[in-house]
């Protein structure tokens, strides 16, 4: 008999209008998704932690063929000191593969991976959940994004241009992200701010 | 016995060098490597000079492996031929079949599972002759995936006599010649084009003679790499020789092409079409517009949990409880075995009543009509006849007379099965008196039901009606909740009296909102249809008299009916006049207003689109965008407010709804000067979220 508080008719309404939630890309020139991520140390690592700093995202999976394609002859390595180096960029490189399926390793098994790889990331980020992968709507690995110190997206697509798994097409492609590193580094708008990520489906 | 020692390291370098040196050689038939099999076929058994081979390269990968199409969708890579061929022949390229669209996780590829050739046309050059052999070679690449890829190379050939006779057909290649042939798509210049405007690729083929004119089933393969969002299945419409094919585009589409390649299939006859459309600007009809559709399964299946607590919240809303309390009452005080038919019959009732109203909602949309849920409530004569309905179950709770006692069940001996119908009864009417509440309070969830393929829509009303369904079904099947009820007693009947007040509020309601739909003379008809109504009831309810009486009454009862219905027919044609507001600080929305505000690079121009049956946007409209901070925002930072009504239908405001993505109010877009993208703002406001959003401009 209790008659409905306007107050219960407005939280239904606002329940009911909350169904389904949003599953957008990102857009470069507009600002990055936020994340809160553990590294492999334990770490916790979000967006705003790095304001001031350029960020480079990689997706990885290191049995993926298009990573070892870019590992392999050390041209991610490569990007990575480039990035952090000389651009002074943090380089987080990110696991989104959930427990369980092919590609997610454990903290240990992470660092192992980098030291053996003698890769150069700021850190490793495990995104078991998935939650940081999906507000990136990062598809595969490698998938690269670049988020300049205001915490804008400036790049997001693949690493180069040539979607082969042929380590010997490397010298030949466009190395997306080093040219748009070089084109944010000098001030300029960069060339190709959004292309086609390729390699292989990230396993959420 | 020295010299064999010293070479036995080199002896062993070499057996070790060998796989390798096996793996670069070229080779004849098929060949195995990681989950697939290879191997380079001809149609014929020998070749004829001055004449064309069909050849391919055949994959067979493990099951549950696929390879990929000319475009590999989200992810994959398509698979190369590299050829090493005799002087004077020439290969053409691929003549790709089309393909399948293999689903994995949230993301689509086109490709091949199963045995399946690449078909390639060799030209054979003349100078050859009788007894020679033609060796082609050629180096295949490919990416063979399940869950995880494994690229994979191979060198291949294949060697074949040189005969003057024309060739005789391998038997054993046929069938997949055949498959690929079946599936070649036959070129064809139907005149078509396409833009990329919206976020979403446009193509308009036709019209032309020669295309198809039943109605079919199509399926659309866009052969541009990296341009739609494959994952997001494309929408086809096909209306007067034209067919008209959208999808979303990729987030990470960076170029557009000149010209955009697709492949149709008519699924129904198995013909495949390749062709090129130009990029060219047309409009695109608001009607057709496609909807962006839920991505996720996981995305249906939280709007059909949410369906359901909302339907079980509907029998608190001032229109059911009334009704169903006292049928609830009722019910209680039969015993277990009926009482569960009963609950039965009544869920029966109102799930019935959802699909039939569902399937109204559905029909018409698809038949084109530009409506949205909450339609009902936007015809005055249905709200008219809302109002006499809670109006009538008011009087007779009020005890004015008991008409309705009938179809709620009271007064019923359950224990009598003729009460069964009774109960599926008061399941139609709880859904009848359920919508003008489910209309402003679920619009958002069922609009965008209503976008979704019809199934799932569809699903969606089942489970509000057997939320709404369900607290009774449960009380007619759990004695132990029966018990917690209050006994049945004489409170009984002031409790019924007491439930009419919320009724009669419903319809207060109810009027405010025909009074808008239309204007006060109109509101002065239904009131007086009212009266009549009410004398009507009135009369029915009064003990019977002599013969003469009686007769007497059945006319007045007629009469009074019958003047209540032309009043509400009456007020049914009025037309509301236009509202002219005094100091409004926005202005009435047009598309046109809103081209000619953008026109101006210094504006920007924010839109609100509003119902006065949406609660929900009334309240935004109090709480927020009426306040003196954001009035006073919207002058400070030179924005024109828009409002538009969609209180009435009007197809306007539905296209405007559509190409947003929305199929029901409200709906807030805030356009930035200078022509940047709109922006939609949440559903639910707030003065803060506003002027922010202001501010951000």
């Amino acid at each position: 008999m209790k008659h409905p508080s306007f107050r219960l008719l407005l939280a239904i309404a606002l329940l009911l209008g909350l169904t389904i939630p949003a599953f957008a890309a990102p857009r470069v020139g507009e600002p990055a998704p936020d994340f809160s991520v553990v590294d492999t140390a334990g770490n916790t690592h979000s967006l705003a932690d790095y304001r001031g700093q350029m960020v480079v995202l990689e997706w990885t999976n290191h049995e993926c063929p298009f990573v070892i394609k870019h590992y392999q002859p050390g041209n991610m390595q490569n990007q990575q000191r480039l990035a952090r180096e000389t651009h002074d960029a943090v380089w987080l490189t990110v696991i989104s593969s959930k427990p369980g399926s092919q590609g997610h390793v454990s903290a240990a098994r992470a660092d192992e991976l980098t030291q053996s790889r003698e890769a150069y990331p700021s850190a490793v980020l495990l995104d078991e959940s998935g939650d940081m992968g999906r507000a990136y709507d990062a598809r595969v690995t490698p998938h690269m994004y670049i988020i300049d110190a205001e915490g804008i997206l400036r790049y997001m697509g693949g690493i180069d241009s040539n979607p082969s798994s042929n380590p010997e097409d490397i010298p030949e492609a466009t190395q997306y992200v080093v040219a748009a590193l070089e084109d944010l580094a000098a001030g300029r708008d960069v060339a190709q701010p959004v292309t086609r990520p390729y390699g292989c489906t990230i396993k959420y | 016995m020295t010299m064999p020692t010293r070479q036995l390291p080199m002896l062993c370098l070499l057996l070790w060098l060998l796989p390798g040196l096996a793996m670069a050689q070229t080779d004849t038939g098929p060949v195995h490597r990681d989950h697939i099999e290879v191997e380079l076929i001809a149609a014929t058994t020998s070749v004829q000079p001055g004449s064309t081979l069909h050849a391919g390269l055949r994959l067979l990968p493990d099951p549950g492996w696929h390879t990929y199409w000319k475009n590999p969708g989200d992810s994959g890579l398509p698979t190369r031929i590299h050829w090493t061929l005799p002087e004077g022949i020439q290969a053409s390229g691929i003549d790709w079949p089309y393909p399948e669209a293999i689903p994995f996780a949230h993301l689509i590829n086109y490709g091949y599972e199963g045995e399946h050739l690449l078909p390639v046309t060799l030209q054979i050059p003349d100078t050859l002759e009788a007894g020679d052999r033609v060796v082609l070679q050629a180096k295949a690449e490919w990416l063979v995936c399940e869950e995880i890829c494994i690229p994979g190379d191979a060198r291949l050939q294949l060697s074949l006599p040189v005969e003057m006779s024309p060739p005789a057909r391998n038997e054993h290649t046929a069938p997949l010649f055949e498959w690929a042939e079946q599936r070649r798509p036959g070129p064809v210049d139907w005149p078509a084009r396409f833009t990329t405007e919206g976020g979403r690729l446009n193509v308009l083929i036709g019209p032309d003679q020669f295309l198809p004119q039943e109605p079919r089933r199509w399926a659309v393969f866009v052969a541009e790499d990296n341009l739609v969002d494959h994952s997001r299945p494309a929408d086809i419409h096909i209306n007067n020789d034209q067919i008209r094919v959208t999808q979303p585009l990729s987030p990470f589409a960076a170029e557009v092409p000149d010209a955009l390649r697709l492949v149709l299939v008519d699924i129904d006859n198995a013909r495949a079409y390749a062709l090129s459309a130009a990029g060219e600007t047309f409009t695109t009809d608001a009607n057709e517009a496609p909807h962006p559709l839920p991505d996720h399964q996981t995305g249906w299946l939280v709007a059909l949990l949410l369906a359901l607590v909302g339907g079980m919240l509907l029998n608190l809303m001032p229109c059911v409880f009334p009704v169903l309390s006292i049928k609830a009452m009722s019910l209680v005080a039969g015993t277990g075995h009926d009482q569960r038919l009963h609950g039965l019959a009544y869920t029966a009732g109102v799930v019935l009543s959802f699909a039939v109203l569902a399937a109204l909602l559905l029909g018409l949309r698809a038949s084109g009509e530009a409506i949205g849920w909450g339609f009902q409530l936007q015809s005055p004569l249905f709200v008219g006849v809302l109002v006499y309905l809670l109006f009538a179950l008011g009087l007779s709770l009020s005890g004015v007379f008991d008409f309705g006692t009938r179809i709620m069940g009271l007064g019923q001996g359950l224990t009598r099965h003729s009460g069964l119908s009774g109960s599926f009864y008061t399941g139609i009417l709880a859904c009848v008196v359920a919508s003008p509440c489910t209309a402003p309070f679920m619009g958002t969830a069922l609009g965008v039901a209503v976008l979704m393929p019809w199934p799932m829509a569809m699903g969606i009303f089942l489970a509000l009606g057997v939320g709404l369904a369900l607290p009774m079904l449960a009380l007619s099947f759990s004695p132990r909740l029966a018990r917690a009820m209050p006994r049945p007693g004489p409170w009984m009947e002031t409790f019924k009296q007491a439930m009419a007040f919320p009724l009669y509020l419903a319809v207060v309601w109810l009027l405010w909102v025909l009074a808008r739909q239309t204007d006060a003379n109109a509101l002065a008809v239904i009131l007086t249809g009212m009266v009549l109504l009410a004398f009507a009831l009135w009369l029915v309810g009064r003990p019977a008299g002599g013969t003469g009486t009686r007769l007497l009454r059945h006319a007045l009862v007629g009469l009074g009916l019958g003047l209540a219905a032309m009043a509400l027919i009456t007020v049914a044609q009025i037309e509301a006049e236009p509202r002219v507001q005094a100091e409004a600080h926005w202005e009435p929305w047009s598309a046109d207003r809103l081209e000619a505000l953008r026109a101006d690079p210094q504006r920007a121009v924010l839109v609100n689109m509003t119902a006065d049956w949406c609660v929900t946007c009334l309240v935004n409209e109090r709480v927020a965008l009426n306040t003196e901070t954001v009035r006073e925002a919207l002058n400070t930072h030179q924005v024109s407010y828009l409002k538009g009504d969609w209180t009435r239908r009007d197809p306007a405001i539905t296209a405007y709804l559509a190409e947003h993505g929305r199929n029901g109010v409200p709906l807030y877009v805030l356009y930035p000067r200078e022509g940047g993208d709109p922006q939609l703002l949440p559903q639910v406001l707030t003065p803060a979220l506003v002027v922010q959003a202001l501010e951000s401009l």
